[in-house]
C-alpha cells in the first residue's frame, strides 16, 4: 500500500513539475535570467518582470519599430534574429544585427524621445517587450526590483557611451556609417 | 529568379488575405458589441457601476503591498476589510432606518410643518389673510404642488387607525406622544390650496377600472432587478482579482504595428479617467464633509448630518443638478427640524431654513473656488456646454444613473480621441 502511495506521489510530483516547466511563465523567467538586464534580480523578482513583459512575435521582415517614432518599450529576443539599422538621405546603413538574448530599444526606459534607430525582424522572431511607465510603476510596487534594473539600465548606457567615445576618437565609427 | 518572384507574390496574396480577415474580424466584433449592447441594455449599467468600483478600488489595492504576500491573497484581505466596513455601515444605517412607528410618526410630523412653513410664508387656505401679490402668486404656482405632497404624505385608513393605535399603546411599546397626536389631528383639517378640476367622467371610470399593482408582479420585478445588479459586485470582485492580465489580453489582440501606440494611448487614457474620477471622488468627500460639520454646527443631530452629508456629497458628482439637489434635502429636513439648539452661539432654531441656505451656498462657492482647483486641478477641463447636454442626454437615457456617469463618458470619449489622434500623428500612421 506505502509502494502504491509512494509511486502515486512520485508520479504526482513530476506531473506538476512537467506543467511548471513547460508554463509559459516559467519559459520567461528562465529566458530574462541570461539577459544582462536582470542577471541581479531572484527568482521572485523575474516573476514580477515576467508578470510585467508583453511577448510579441514579428514575422520575417517586418518591423518593430521606426526610426523617428516616440519609443515606449525596450524589446528582448527570445528567438529570432533582428537587424538595427538607421536611414540617412534615404540611404539604409545596417548598425547591428541581434539575435536571441540581445535586447534593443533601451533608451525608451529613459524618455519618450523618438527612436534614434529602426528595428526588423530577419526572421520569425519572439520578442518580450517591457513597457516604459510599468517599469515607472514597479518604483511604487517593488522598489527593489525597479532599482536593479535602472542600475543595468545606467551601466549599459554608460557602457555603450564609453565604446561610442572611444569610436569616435579612434576614427572607426565614421568608417563603419560609411561603409 | 522565378522562385523567389512566386514567394514574394505568394506572400503579397498572404498578407492581403490576412488584411481580409482583419477587417472582416473588426467588423463582426464591432457588429456584435452593438448587438449586445441593445439587447443587453440593462446589463449595461451594473457592468459599468462595478467597473467603475474597481477602477477607484484600484489605488487602494496597489498601495496595500506586502512583498511576500501574493497578489490572490492581497486582494482577499483588502476585499475582507472593504466588507468588514460595508457591513457596519449597513448595520449602522439599519440602525438609522425607521421602524413602523417611527414611520407614521415622521409622516405625520412631516405634513404637519410642510404646511405650517408654507402657511408662514404664503397665508393660509380658505379665509386667510395672503401676503399680497407675492405670496398669491407662490400660492398659484406651488398650491397645486403643496396639494399633491398632502396627497403622498396623507395616512390612509389602515395606516391611521395604525397610529390611533400606536398612540394607546400598542406591541408594548410607548403611546405616541400628545405633540404627535396634535398634528395628526390638525393633518386632518388641511387645507386644499387649489379648487378640484372638475374631472371627466370617463377618466374617473378608466382610473376605477385599472387594476392595482400586483405584489406578485412587483416582487418578480425586484427579483429581475436583483438579479442583474448582483452582477456590479462580481465584476468588481473579478477586476479586483485582475493583475494586468485583462490588459495584456487586449494588447496582446492589437496588430504590431500599434503596438506601442496601444500601450501608451491605454496608459494615458488610464490616467486621464483615474485623475478625474478619483479626484471627483475626493471633491464629492470634501462637498459632503463641509456640509455634515456646517449641518452638525446648526444644530441638526450628528446622524442625520452626516446621511445628509453623504447624499449631497454623492449628488455633488452631477454638477450644476447635484447642489441643488443638496438642497433640497438639507432645506427639507430644516423644515421639519425640532427642538434644534445651533451650536453656534448667535443663531436661533426658527431660521435654520435660511441658515441651511446659506451654508450650502458656502460650500458651493467652496467646492468652485479651492476643492476643485486642488483636487481637480490637473485633470479633464470640459466646457460647461459640453457639461449640460452631456447631463441632459443621459438623464434622456438612462435617467439618474446616466446623469451620474455622463460626464466620465464625456471624459473618456474626449481624453480616447484626443490621444489617439496625437499619438496616431507621433506615430507617422495618420
Amino acid at each position: 500500500m506505502s509502494v502504491r502511495k509512494a509511486i502515486a506521489e512520485k508520479l504526482m510530483w513530476e506531473t506538476l513539475r512537467r506543467w511548471k516547466k513547460t508554463s509559459p511563465d516559467m519559459d520567461r523567467i528562465e529566458f530574462l535570467k541570461t539577459v544582462p538586464f536582470f542577471n541581479e534580480l531572484s527568482n521572485w523578482q523575474l516573476k514580477k518582470v515576467a508578470d510585467i513583459v508583453f511577448e510579441r512575435t514579428y514575422e520575417s521582415g517586418e518591423m518593430i519599430f521606426e526610426q523617428g517614432q516616440p519609443g515606449a518599450a525596450i524589446f528582448l529576443i527570445m528567438e529570432g534574429e533582428v537587424s538595427v539599422e538607421i536611414v540617412k538621405d534615404r540611404v539604409v546603413t545596417n548598425l547591428a544585427r541581434l539575435e536571441k538574448g540581445a535586447f534593443f530599444g533601451e533608451m525608451a526606459l529613459l524618455d519618450e524621445a523618438p527612436r534614434s534607430a529602426s528595428a526588423r525582424s530577419l526572421e520569425t522572431t519572439k520578442t518580450l517587450a517591457l513597457y516604459r511607465n510599468d517599469l515607472s510603476r514597479l518604483i511604487h510596487t517593488d522598489p527593489l526590483t525597479a532599482c536593479h534594473i535602472y542600475c543595468a539600465l545606467a551601466r549599459i548606457v554608460g557602457d555603450r557611451l564609453r565604446s561610442t567615445n572611444e569610436l569616435v576618437q579612434t576614427g572607426e565609427f565614421i568608417e563603419k556609417v560609411s561603409a | 529568379m522565378k522562385i523567389i518572384v512566386d514567394i514574394e507574390k505568394k506572400e503579397k496574396e498572404r498578407k492581403s488575405r490576412r488584411q481580409l480577415v482583419q477587417i472582416g474580424f473588426l467588423l463582426s466584433t464591432f457588429a456584435l458589441i452593438v448587438f449586445l449592447l441593445v439587447k443587453l441594455k440593462a446589463l449595461l449599467l451594473p457592468i459599468v457601476v462595478g467597473a467603475l468600483l474597481a477602477y477607484l478600488f484600484r489605488p487602494v489595492k496597489d498601495r496595500f503591498r506586502v512583498s511576500w504576500l501574493p497578489h490572490e491573497l492581497r486582494v482577499l484581505t483588502l476585499f475582507a476589510c472593504v466588507g468588514l466596513v460595508l457591513f457596519m455601515a449597513i448595520n449602522q444605517t439599519r440602525k438609522m432606518i425607521p421602524d413602523e412607528r417611527q414611520k407614521l410618526e415622521l409622516k405625520v410630523r412631516l405634513k404637519y410643518k410642510v404646511n405650517e412653513k408654507y402657511q408662514e410664508v404664503v397665508g393660509g387656505g380658505k379665509g386667510e389673510k395672503h401676503l399680497g401679490p407675492v405670496g398669491s402668486l407662490i400660492s398659484k404656482e406651488i398650491g397645486p404642488a403643496m396639494d399633491q405632497l398632502n396627497k403622498l404624505l396623507d395616512l390612509d385608513t389602515d395606516e391611521a387607525e395604525l397610529f390611533l393605535k400606536y398612540r394607546n399603546g400598542y406591541k408594548g411599546q410607548e403611546p405616541i406622544s400628545d405633540r404627535f397626536f396634535e398634528y395628526f389631528q390638525a393633518n386632518q383639517t388641511t387645507s386644499i390650496y387649489t379648487p378640484p378640476a372638475p374631472r371627466d367622467p370617463s377618466s374617473v371610470k378608466d382610473e376605477v377600472a385599472a387594476p392595482s399593482p400586483q405584489s406578485a408582479e412587483l416582487q418578480n420585478s425586484l427579483m429581475e432587478q436583483l438579479s442583474i445588479w448582483i452582477l456590479a459586485p462580481l465584476i468588481f470582485i473579478f477586476m479586483g482579482f485582475d493583475n494586468g492580465q485583462m490588459r495584456r489580453y487586449f494588447i496582446g489582440l492589437v496588430p504590431n504595428r500599434y503596438f506601442e501606440l496601444s500601450l501608451t494611448v491605454m496608459d494615458m487614457l488610464d490616467d486621464a479617467i483615474g485623475k478625474y474620477l478619483r479626484g471627483t471622488l475626493m471633491e464629492c468627500s470634501l462637498v459632503g464633509l463641509t456640509l455634515a460639520v456646517g449641518l452638525f454646527l446648526l444644530g441638526i443631530p450628528l446622524p442625520v448630518a452626516l446621511a445628509i452629508g453623504l447624499i449631497s456629497g454623492l449628488a455633488n458628482a452631477i454638477p450644476f443638478l447635484g447642489p441643488a439637489i443638496g438642497l433640497v434635502i438639507a432645506l427639507a429636513y430644516s423644515l421639519i427640524a425640532e427642538n434644534i439648539t445651533p451650536l453656534i452661539p448667535g443663531l436661533t432654531s426658527q431660521d435654520l431654513a435660511m441658515y441651511v441656505v446659506i451654508l450650502i451656498g458656502i460650500a458651493h462657492v467652496l467646492d468652485n473656488v479651492v476643492y476643485q482647483p486642488i483636487v481637480l486641478g490637473n485633470a479633464v477641463n470640459l466646457h460647461p456646454l459640453v457639461v449640460i447636454v452631456a447631463i441632459i442626454g443621459g438623464s434622456v437615457l438612462m435617467g439618474v444613473w446616466g446623469m451620474l456617469l455622463a460626464i466620465p463618458t464625456v471624459v473618456v470619449l474626449k481624453t480616447a480621441v484626443e490621444t489617439l489622434f496625437k499619438e496616431l500623428k507621433d506615430y507617422r500612421i495618420i
